[in-house]
Order: structure tokens, then C-alpha cells, then sequence
């Protein structure tokens, strides 16, 4: 497959953050991924739906380098990230959250977060052994900022001392929110944020994403099955099916798309 | 009337009982009752062999007379526990009796070696048959009944009977240490007074019991206020008090030698090896949570290599300083760190654990192999390593003098390695390393997406490590004056390994603790040298049972395994998966 030229019709937008063209992944005979052409304008809330199985998941582990494709590019500002190691991606400015919350569930919340702005911070082991005054001036600047990250997701700070795996649910959420955006990243991944919640949880997590892309100039794209979610926050949707991009547009577009009604009611809509 | 006991209960003291039993049956038989049955805790009152014996009624008695796990049924009473102990005592003097008769009848010696006819004649109170049996009965019985009293007893005087009896205990057990400092010292009377025939006279045991009762008497109210106002207590207070306490221990650290004499000062300087080995080891499994067993290689690797470079007998043959040689020994180190940290990268968990066995066994066999004969000298080792420091060490500090000869020149060197290795760790854990290795312990891909890279941070905490172990084995290794692959065997990763276990892993006050116990007490109790293993296993599994987060616990860990598991439910919600069609 000739991944040469990007393909034609992709006219190029004013500023891409993001753009993935031709990604495949196939596992073993099945094909998680088909030629996958997607792009995320910056500061834009994208989403990505599709039921169960669709290889959503596939398509976020592949841009954090957790897995590698099998073929085709991606691009994050400028920088190719075929190749690279999930703690690489992480530096270039892509952070994320994981559909089962994955906290450091031993330690303390505020040193989830800290742990989490570990890439942005310089402190050498040598220098730590050594006890060099820069060594504490930063750690008392991130222990700063995370304490303001805390607040910034609505996690209150008499928990910081708490170990993360006491939170209740919908604090792990945030807190894991916290962590991510203690990276200062350009792109935010959030797979899931709102499953296992309540109405009311949700509206306040949707409420949130879009405060954080206002307030941190932040890229958003999301993976989510809560149509209320995607509808109400992102500017764009693309929606996955059997591995293959169906269909992309506004929310608008994609809710009278009769390809993805058939996805996602399948033999029942067509009966 | 309501029946004496019920048939559960029954069933629960015959338990507890059978159990007692097998533990009294097990000490007999392994031999440890006969190797202190002639070791006095009072002298001509009491052997630690029938300390050890009654201990087990005792707190048999004490764990029958406990309200029984399942409360359904009726609390027995205080009267109903104290029968509870006694039956339990019963059986286990019983079953002890029994197993005496057929052992004086007939000659079991061929398969239990250790039952000898003075162990039968020590244990049957010198009585005949017939008679020894009702006694060793009545005294188990008896022992049981009082290990329940004690637990229906208040507290405060259960408090204060138990540490008076372990004053009693530890009084006569630091008597080999003790006396002969005393009499050195010209300190007789003392000395006379306390001990006859290495046990405590009566006098000196009333003594230390009154005195341990009466610490504890006077010490709980004031050590719960304590506690409170330590806890309430702000920040700066408390890093006061932390300061302080870190004064006295170095305090008492640097005036030990002077006062301890020669064989104290030894174990010291082994139990600060053991500390140097596992404050490495605590930054590979406590920090990095990379369960290592092979980790004395790095101790061989550090004393070979230091035979190597400074011992004139030794292949190499140039004898350089030990001062400059140790850059060269560490610098070595860590190369055999990253060497053997980056094949196991990828490898997580018990994996781990099984190829680094390996590794530590392969070290072992290259410095026995007669291949590496010519330069590492098979089975002999090397010897004639010159000691670093002054045979003797005599210093006028105003009107202090300071001495030290043989271990106690290496006592201060140890310790002040072992001080420093403490206070890198100590930053390191508070620093993005080791948040980045704490990060990796729990969960290695999530630390990786977060911008860990865990393939350098694994390699830096084996680095490290083997750093801090090599150090320990280049003082090992002047201190013996020669080496011997015999001294590198999987025991002693084994007990590195237990010391963080029991102090508490990644917590740097629990390791101290850990090292003085597992490596300085079984010192101070000779006798004890040859059950040493036997007692570490005992000592681990209690650990594991009661208290898994270690002596004294990383506060993450103890709060960790304490805890009622509340884990949420993970529901998924179904959310509105259809586009809402009316609005189309």
C-alpha cells in the first residue's frame, strides 16, 4: 500500500494538531483499524463513537504509542509519532485517560498529579542524591500547580493526602483528569470520561471539558458512548464501525446519517 | 442451668489444644528445648528451655480464652475462659506426657535424635514415670488457665505483667554482653548482684519485673498523650521532633563503640553490612517495586572486585588503596547493574524474581568456578586484603578519648556509609525518581503513558542499588581481609530480603529496625545461630499473618493492606446510544 502522497479531498486546514492518514492495525487476521483518515483542528473538541468492538480504543492506543500500526502516519504538530515510546508521545504533548480508571492507586492524590507533570520537570537522580536548591524550588512549584489543578477539576484539596484508591468514583475521574492535565498538554484524550456516572456527574464532567479547552487552550478528542456528551460538547464526530471510518462531520450531520443509525441499531433498524 | 460449654466451643479448645500440642511436640523435637534447657533465665528457678515450653500453654491459653471469631451463640463468661484455657493446657501437657512415656519406653532416638534422656529427665521435672505425666498435665493446665487470666484481666495489668516478664526475659538474655563489659568496667557489685551462673539471681529478677510493670504502668497513659499531641501536633513541630529523634540516634550511634566492647561492636558492624545491602535492595523492590532475589551478586561483585584491585596476592597483583579503588569498585557496580537490568526489562513480577535467582546463582558459581580459577581463585577466594584503616584508633578530643581496635575501626566507616546511602534514598523517594519509581510499581504501562520512561528509571533503580550493594560487599570485604565465594550464597539475598519485609517495604526507619532485628538479635542469642533460618521462616510467615506492611510501614503501604477493600462496583452506564430520532 502506497502511503506516499497524502490523499486528495483532505484539503489542508488552517492549523492541524492532529492528522492520521491510511492507519491500519491488524491483529493476527482481524483488522482493528482500516485506513483511517482523521484530522483534529486545533483547540476543536473532537469525538470518536462507535459501538463496542469498533476499534476506538485500538485507534487511541496506537497514537500514545502504546501499539504500533501496521501501517500508515500519524502526525501531531509537525512530528511524525510512528515509532515512538508511549513516555516519547507523552513529552510531545499528549496526555489521556483511560475508559477503566487507571490511577497509581498507592499513592497519594496529589502525588498522582505531580507524577503526572513528571515529563515537564528536570530534577536529575544525581541532582535529587545531592539535595540542589533548584531540586526543591521545583518540586514546591509542581506541588503549587498540582494543588491548582486540584481545584481546577473540582477535586478538593483535603483529599491530596489521600491515597487515590480511597477517592469516590467520580473524584478517581477527575483526579485522573488532574493528572493528565499536569503535563501541560496540547491534545487531551479522554476515552470514556463520563461511564459510570450519573446524570448529574455527567453534566458536570461535560461542563468541565469545555471550561478546560477554554481555559487551557487544550485540543480535545473524545471517546464516548453518552450521545448526550458528544452531542452537546464536540464541534466534530467521526464514527467508527468494524474497524473503518463511516462517517465524519458536525453533530448535526452525523445524527441523520442513515450509515450511522445502521450501525448502531444494526438489523433492528433495517427490520 | 445453661451446660459448661457448648459443643463449638469444645471443638475450638480441642483445636487450640491440638495445635499446642504439635508446637510443644515440634520444639522438643527439632532440638531447640534441649539446646536451652541448660541456658538459666533465673538462675536455679527457670532455663529459657522451660520458658519456651510454658510459653506455648501460655499463649495457647490466652488465644482460647479470646471471644471466638463467630459471636453467634452465648459470650462465654470470665469463669467459662479461664476452664477454656485450662483445657487447652491440659491437652497440650497431656499429649506431652504421653509422648514422654512412649519415648522413655521406647528408644525413638534412631528417628528424633534430639529426644535424649536428659531432654525426657528436664522435661518430666526429674519425676518417675507416672508421676511426670500428672505434673507435666497439671502444669500445662495450669499455665493455660493463667494465659486466660491474663486475657480476662484488665488491661493495664496484663500491660504490666507482660512487660515485666520480658524485661525479666531480655535482662537475662543480654547477660553474655552485659556482664563482661561490667566487670571490665570495675562495675562487680552490679554485675554480682544481677547475674549468677549466666542467669538472673531471684533478687535481680524481681527486680526487673517490678521495674518493667511499673514502666508500663506509668508509660501507657503518657504514651497514648503523646501520641495525641504529637499527632495534633503542626508540620514544623513534628519535622522538630523527627530531628531530634534522628540526633539521638546518631548520638548513640557514634558513642556505641566506646561503650560496648569488641563483640557488640562486631554484630553492629555486621548489622550495618546487612542495612548498607538493604538500603539497596529497598530502592530496587520497596521504590521500584522489582521483586530482585539474586541480589547478592552485587555484594560478591563488590568484594571481588575490591579483592581484585587492592589486595597485592590477588591476580591483578596491584594493591592499589582501598580509597581509590572503591570509585573504580562502584563505577564496576553499576555496570553490573545496567549489564544485568537490561535483559530483565521486560520481565514483570514473579518472572522477575525467578531470573534474577538465576542471576545471583551464576554469580556465585562463576566466582567457585575452577575456569575462573587463575583470577578469581576458585573455592580459596582471595586473600590479603589490607584493612583500609589503623589498626587502632586512639584520639584525645578535649577529655574525651576515643579508642577502637579490630571491628570497631570499621564501625565508624560502615555507619557513615550506611548514613549517607539512608539520607540519597530518603531524596530520592521524595523526588520526581522516585515518584516515577512509585509510579511504576503500581501500574507500569499507565507510568509509561504518563511520560515515565520506565526502561530508564528500571535501570537507574538497578544501578543504583547494585551501587549501594557493592559498596557494602568492598567493606565486607576488608573487614574479613579476603573473600570466598561461600560467603555469596542465595541466603544472604534471601535475608536482605527479609530485613525490608519485616522493617516495612520503602520505608527507610522500618529497614533500620528490620536490619537490627534479623541480624543483631540472633547474634546476641548464640545459641540460637543453629536455628537461625528455622526462626527467620517463623518470624516471616507471623510477619505476612499479622502485620504485612512491616515493623514500622511507608504510611502508603500500612493504609495499603489495612483496609476494609471497598472497591466500586465498575457499572457501565448505558448511555443514550441512539441519536434521538424525534429531533431528526
Amino acid at each position: 500500500m502506497s502511503l506516499l502522497s497524502t490523499p486528495p479531498g483532505t484539503a489542508p486546514m488552517t492549523d492541524v494538531i492532529l492528522s492520521v492518514h491510511h492507519l491500519t492495525k491488524r491483529f493476527e487476521g482481524l483488522v482493528a483499524n482500516r485506513e483511517i483518515d482523521f484530522e483534529i483542528p486545533r483547540q476543536a473538541i473532537v469525538s470518536m463513537i462507535g459501538p463496542n468492538g469498533a476499534g476506538k480504543t485500538t485507534f487511541f492506543n496506537q497514537l500514545t504509542g502504546i501499539i504500533e500500526p501496521t501501517s500508515g502516519t500519524m502526525e501531531f504538530d509537525g512530528t511524525s509519532l510512528i515509532g515512538m515510546a508511549p513516555h516519547e508521545v507523552a513529552e510531545l504533548g499528549i496526555a489521556r485517560t483511560y475508559q477503566n480508571i487507571r490511577l497509581f492507586a498507592n499513592m497519594t492524590v496529589l502525588a498522582n498529579v505531580m507524577v503526572g507533570r513528571h515529563v515537564r520537570m528536570k530534577a536529575q537522580w544525581y541532582e535529587a542524591v545531592i539535595g540542589l536548591p533548584h531540586v526543591a524550588r521545583e518540586e514546591a512549584e509542581v506541588e503549587q500547580r498540582s494543588f491548582e489543578l486540584l481545584d481546577l477539576v473540582g477535586l478538593p484539596r483535603r483529599y491530596a493526602d489521600d491515597l487515590a484508591k480511597n477517592l469516590p468514583y467520580g473524584h478517581q475521574r477527575r483526579l485522573e483528569l488532574a493528572r493528565a492535565l499536569a503535563s501541560d498538554p496540547k491534545l487531551l484524550l479522554l476515552d470514556e470520561p463520563t461511564a459510570g456516572m450519573n446524570p448529574g456527574e455527567t453534566r458536570q464532567m461535560t461542563d468541565l471539558i469545555a471550561r478546560l479547552r477554554r481555559e487551557l487552550d487544550l485540543t480535545i478528542l473524545l471517546i464516548e458512548h453518552d450521545m448526550k456528551v458528544v452531542m452537546g460538547v464536540s464541534e466534530r464526530i467521526t464514527v467508527l464501525d468494524y474497524g473503518e471510518r463511516i462517517a465524519e462531520g458536525t453533530p448535526e450531520e452525523i445524527r441523520t446519517n442513515p450509515r450511522v443509525i445502521e450501525a448502531y441499531l444494526g438489523k433492528q433498524a433495517t427490520a | 442451668m445453661a451446660e459448661l460449654i457448648s459443643g463449638r466451643q469444645l471443638r475450638r479448645v480441642a483445636t487450640i489444644g491440638a495445635v499446642a500440642a504439635v508446637v510443644v511436640l515440634y520444639l522438643c523435637m527439632v532440638g531447640l528445648v534441649e539446646a536451652f534447657k541448660d541456658r538459666n533465665v533465673v538462675t536455679g528457678v527457670i532455663t529459657l528451655g522451660a520458658v519456651m515450653l510454658l510459653a506455648v500453654p501460655l499463649i495457647a491459653g490466652y488465644r482460647a480464652a479470646l471471644p471466638a471469631r463467630d459471636p453467634s451463640g452465648p459470650t462465654p463468661g470470665p469463669a467459662q475462659r479461664i476452664v477454656f484455657g485450662l483445657l487447652v493446657g491440659l491437652i497440650a501437657g497431656a499429649v506431652l506426657g504421653v509422648f514422654v512415656l512412649i519415648a522413655s519406653a521406647v528408644d525413638v532416638r534412631g528417628v528424633l535424635v534430639r529426644i535424649s534422656p536428659p531432654l525426657l529427665a528436664f522435661i518430666s521435672f526429674g519425676l518417675p514415670s507416672g508421676l511426670a505425666q500428672l505434673a507435666i498435665t497439671g502444669v500445662g493446665g495450669l499455665v493455660g488457665a493463667l494465659g486466660a487470666l491474663l486475657l480476662v484481666s484488665p488491661a493495664r495489668i496484663r500491660n504490666a505483667v507482660t512487660s515485666g516478664l520480658v524485661a525479666v526475659l531480655f535482662m537475662s538474655m543480654i547477660e553474655p554482653l552485659l556482664r563482661p563489659r561490667l566487670e571490665q568496667l570495675d562495675y562487680t557489685a552490679i554485675s554480682d548482684f544481677l547475674y549468677k551462673a549466666h542467669g538472673l539471681t531471684e533478687m535481680a529478677s524481681i527486680l526487673c519485673f517490678v521495674v518493667g510493670a511499673g514502666a508500663a504502668l506509668l508509660w501507657q497513659p503518657g504514651n497514648e498523650l503523646v501520641r495525641r499531641s504529637i499527632e495534633a501536633a503542626p508540620v514544623q513541630t513534628r519535622r522538630r521532633i523527627r530531628g531530634w529523634t534522628i540526633a539521638v540516634l546518631v548520638v548513640a550511634v557514634l558513642i556505641l563503640p566506646q561503650v560496648s566492647g569488641t563483640f557488640l561492636a562486631q554484630v553492629a558492624v555486621l548489622v550495618g553490612l546487612y542495612l548498607l545491602l538493604a538500603l539497596g535492595l529497598n530502592i530496587v523492590v520497596g521504590y521500584a517495586g522489582l521483586l530482585d532475589l539474586g541480589y547478592v551478586a552485587f555484594f560478591a561483585v563488590g568484594a571481588y572486585l575490591t579483592a581484585l584491585l587492592t589486595s597485592p596476592d590477588s591476580s591483578l597483583g596491584i594493591g592499589l588503596p582501598f580509597f581509590v579503588a572503591l570509585p573504580i569498585v562502584m563505577l564496576g557496580a553499576g555496570m553490573t547493574g545496567l549489564l544485568i537490568g537490561a535483559p530483565v526489562l521486560r520481565l514483570r513480577g514473579d518472572y522477575l524474581a525467578i531470573v534474577t535467582l538465576g542471576f545471583g546463582e551464576i554469580a556465585r558459581v562463576l566466582f567457585e568456578s575452577d575456569a575462573l580459577r587463575p583470577w578469581l581463585g576458585g573455592v580459596q577466594g582471595i586473600l590479603g586484603i589490607p584493612s583500609p584503616f589503623p589498626v587502632r584508633i586512639d584520639l584525645q578530643l578535649g577529655t574525651t578519648h576515643i579508642f577502637a581496635t579490630g571491628p570497631q575501626v570499621l564501625y565508624y566507616p560502615i555507619f557513615a556509609f550506611c548514613a549517607l546511602a539512608a539520607v540519597f534514598a530518603y531524596r530520592l523517594s521524595n523526588s520526581r525518581i522516585g515518584r516515577a519509581w512509585n509510579a511504576m510499581r503500581e501500574d507500569e504501562s499507565v507510568a509509561e503513558a504518563t511520560g515515565v520512561s520506565t526502561v530508564n528509571y528500571k535501570l537507574l533503580a538497578f544501578a543504583l542499588g547494585a551501587t549501594t550493594g557493592c559498596l557494602s560487599g568492598a567493606l565486607f570485604a576488608v573487614q574479613l581481609g579476603s573473600v570466598f565465594p561461600g560467603s555469596f550464597d542465595v541466603f544472604v539475598s534471601i535475608t536482605v530480603l527479609a530485613v525490608i519485609i519485616l522493617g516495612g517495604m520503602g520505608s527507610i526507619p522500618g529497614v533500620i529496625l528490620g536490619a537490627i532485628v534479623l541480624i543483631g538479635l540472633p547474634e546476641l542469642l548464640r545459641e540460637f545461630v543453629e536455628y537461625r533460618i528455622l526462626v527467620y521462616g517463623a518470624v516471616l510467615v507471623a510477619m505476612m499473618l499479622l502485620r504485612p506492611e512491616g515493623l514500622i510501614p511507608n504510611r502508603g503501604r500500612q493504609r495499603e493492606l489495612h483496609e476494609a477493600e471497598s472497591e466500586e462496583e465498575e457499572e457501565t452506564l448505558d448511555g443514550d446510544l441512539m441519536p434521538q430520532r424525534g429531533q431528526t
